[in-house]
């Protein structure tokens, strides 16, 4: 029975979220210890709910009229984003512990993290379109809020503020498509939907899958609306690793896996979900090139490794995109968090100040490295299976163009972690730090995210059992096979040596820097977000020159407002009397 | 011509819905404005008591505009108050030039 566990993993944090609020900003010491408690109680009912996998309805609240069943299943595809969000969610709290002692307002901080935690467990377990949307709305406010937590910071008032308008921009297609799902099937239960998706009118089919295709694209930070999760950096390091790298922004991925059966054929999706994933794969990999923020770079190859998940559904593989999203979501947070180790020990997050770091942080490099190693796709840590797996699968089932783009971020990809790598750890010290080393809140997760990067591959086999209940179609096979198959592809030897490339690229930039000097051009474009960023300041300031020329309509006079209620009655009325359409 | 009862019922619904409308168009004193208001909500009142009516929902209809009564009452009651504050403190009733609120 996965009913009680299900209550559990989505009810722990949000109890745990009022405990600490009620617990008050005056004992810190017991808000730390309450959120670390619930999550790590919400991470562990998490981890039992694998236990319970079943692809039936587990928990039916009739709410009657238009909001139909509110309903919770507990199948495969859920049940693994939840265990997700509710282990990684724990980790970051436990990090945070050390991360944000002695802030102020800490009951906001945490109240917020645990909300999240529990509303992404709800999105990915509810089996209702309605409460699908509700939970996606709850996580975009929880990351709007966590984003501007510092709020007397104006970079971290408007990074919020971008995060949440371009993922609400996005989440109005979700609801449209979910309304329109409403009116056509009279229910919004997801698996209603995917088995009478094929009756449906094929345009309408098509407009609820691109909408959903928006909605996916701006909450996984795809082109065009990638930009919001750079920005999304000022937030609190535990969050980025959290929010913004492991769970939130998989929620755009898992929205295309769960729906990908329904819209796997209308034409033209599956190419545009292929576009959008290389194309913004490329891109971010480029920026992450040139940026010179320790956590823009990570935010960055974040929006590129989301393109390889996007991507692989894209080419039809929905195993080979969720298997990228759980080992990225692994050793992505790895990544953050000892960023923020690093961040908390010297206080900037300027590459250019830091070098040097090993030496006096020997366990955080341990770590990073091996995240960076999966991050560049290097054997055996889980990066590089499931890397190859997008690879293979882009090979066999996508269009060639696309694997080429694909490898070459691959090679892209490489570099930028080398140069990563290199300026925070390695080289001389160009700024004079006290360093220190991790400290337990921080070296705990830090371990135990270091030791799933080098072994959560060999879950593939149960991995993809678990994926199979609850995506038709889906093609599992034994961790074994997957190794020797892997092994022997030829096509592994191709990315091996593109990611060489990339690594030895970057051990020869003296020698390689006068093609660096033909390409100032491209480097320049990229420093400027290659025109995205110009295209969002002109919304803004478009939005806000009407803005004041339709403000001459608020004369804040009593009649004139009158004449317009009167007016507007006046046109409903015509149009009723015009006839309805019906 | 004779009328059925529910037509002359819903002719005095729009005859007082007009003079409401009428009202809150031209009524530039706050103290009018209320009065106005009042007559807007007795039109919707008498309209619901009409349908009630015609639907033989009798019971619902006056339970309704018993509810809609008190709550106009106490809308009536603030928004008076409210007046007496506004002429203390801007010595004026005139609500062109109470446009203080403009954005």
């Amino acid at each position: 029975m996965a009913a009680p566990f299900i209550t559990l993993t989505i009810g722990l944090p949000w109890l745990g979220a009022l405990a600490v609020w009620i617990a008050g900003d005056q004992h810190p010491k017991a808000q730390h210890a309450l959120a670390v408690l619930f999550a790590v109680a919400g991470g562990l009912s998490g981890l039992a709910l694998l236990t319970t996998t079943g692809a039936e309805v587990a928990i039916r609240l009739p709410v009657g009229g238009a909001f139909g069943d509110f309903t919770f299943v507990a199948d495969g595809l859920g049940v693994f984003l939840a265990v997700i969000a509710t282990v990684i969610g724990s980790l970051a709290v436990i990090f945070s512990v050390e991360y944000m002692k002695g802030e102020a307002q800490l009951g906001r901080y945490y109240a917020f993290v645990l909300l999240f935690i529990g509303a992404m467990a709800g999105l990915a377990l509810t089996g209702s379109l309605l409460l699908l949307f509700f939970f996606w709305e709850v996580t975009a406010l929880t990351s709007y809020a966590l984003i501007s937590f510092h709020n007397d910071d104006p970079k971290a008032v408007a990074g919020g503020i971008k995060a949440l308008l371009m993922t609400q921009l996005g989440g109005v297609g979700l609801l449209a498509g979910a309304l329109l799902i409403y009116a056509h099937l009279g229910s919004y239960d997801i698996s209603a939907f995917l088995a009478g998706a094929d009756a449906l009118p094929p345009d309408l089919r098509a407009l609820i899958a691109f909408g959903f295709l928006a909605a996916a694209a701006a909450k996984s930070a795809q082109a065009p609306f990638h930009t919001w999760l750079p920005d999304a950096m000022e937030a609190p390091t535990p969050v980025s690793a959290l929010i913004h790298a492991a769970t939130m922004v998989n929620a755009g991925v898992y929205l295309l896996a769960r729906f990908f059966p329904a819209f796997e054929s209308v034409p033209g999706w599956s190419t545009a979900v292929v576009i959008i994933g290389m194309v913004t794969a490329l891109l971010a990999a480029v920026m992450a090139l040139v940026a010179d923020d320790l956590k823009r770079v990570l935010a960055y190859s974040t929006v590129s490794q989301l393109g390889y998940m996007v991507f692989a559904i894209g080419c039809g593989s929905v195993l080979a995109g969720q298997f990228h999203l759980f080992s990225h979501a692994v050793f992505k947070a790895l990544l953050f968090l000892g960023a923020g180790a690093v961040i908390h020990a010297i206080g900037t997050r300027d590459m250019h100040q830091m070098g040097g770091l090993g030496k006096h942080m020997p366990l955080v490099r341990g770590v990073f490295v091996i995240g960076a190693g999966a991050l560049a796709g290097i054997p055996i840590l889980n990066g590089f299976w499931s890397k190859e797996l997008i690879l293979e699968t882009g090979l066999a089932h996508g269009p060639l163009w696309g694997y080429i783009g694909m490898l070459i971020g691959a090679g892209l990809t490489a570099l930028y972690t080398a140069r990563m790598v290199w300026l925070v750890f390695y080289g001389e010290p160009r700024s004079h730090h006290h360093a220190h080393d991790a400290r337990p809140a921080m070296a705990i997760p830090l371990v135990l995210l270091a030791v799933g990067t080098l072994t959560t591959w060999l879950l593939f086999g149960p991995f993809g059992a678990l994926l199979a209940e609850a995506v038709p179609g889906l093609h599992e096979e034994s961790t074994l096979d997957f190794v020797t198959k892997v092994v022997s592809d030829p096509a592994t030897l191709l990315a091996l040596g593109v990611v060489a490339i990339g690594l030895l690229a970057w051990q020869q930039r003296s020698r390689l820097s006068p093609i660096a000097a033909g390409l100032r051009a491209l480097e320049q474009a990229a420093k400027q977000g290659f025109g995205f960023e110009a295209i969002n300041r002109f919304v803004a300031r478009m939005t806000r020159s009407a803005a004041t020329v339709l403000q001459r309509t608020q004369t804040g006079e009593l009649n004139w407002n009158a004449a317009g209620i009167a007016g507007a009655l006046l046109i409903v009325l015509i149009i009723l009397a015009g006839g309805g359409t019906r | 011509m004779s009328l059925s009862p529910l037509a002359i019922v819903l002719l005095a619904v729009t005859l007082l819905l007009g003079v409401g409308f009428y009202g809150l168009l031209v009524a530039r004193n706050l103290i009018k404005l209320i009065v106005v208001l009042q007559i807007l909500a007795k039109a919707a009142m008498l309209a619901f008591v009409a349908a009630g009516y015609g639907q033989e929902h009798m019971g619902l209809a006056q339970s309704m505009v018993a509810m809609v009564i008190v709550a106009d009452t106490v809308v009536a009651v603030i928004a008076l108050a409210l007046a007496v504050q506004v002429r203390r403190h801007y010595g004026t009733l005139d609500v062109r030039k109470l446009t203080t609120l403009r954005g």
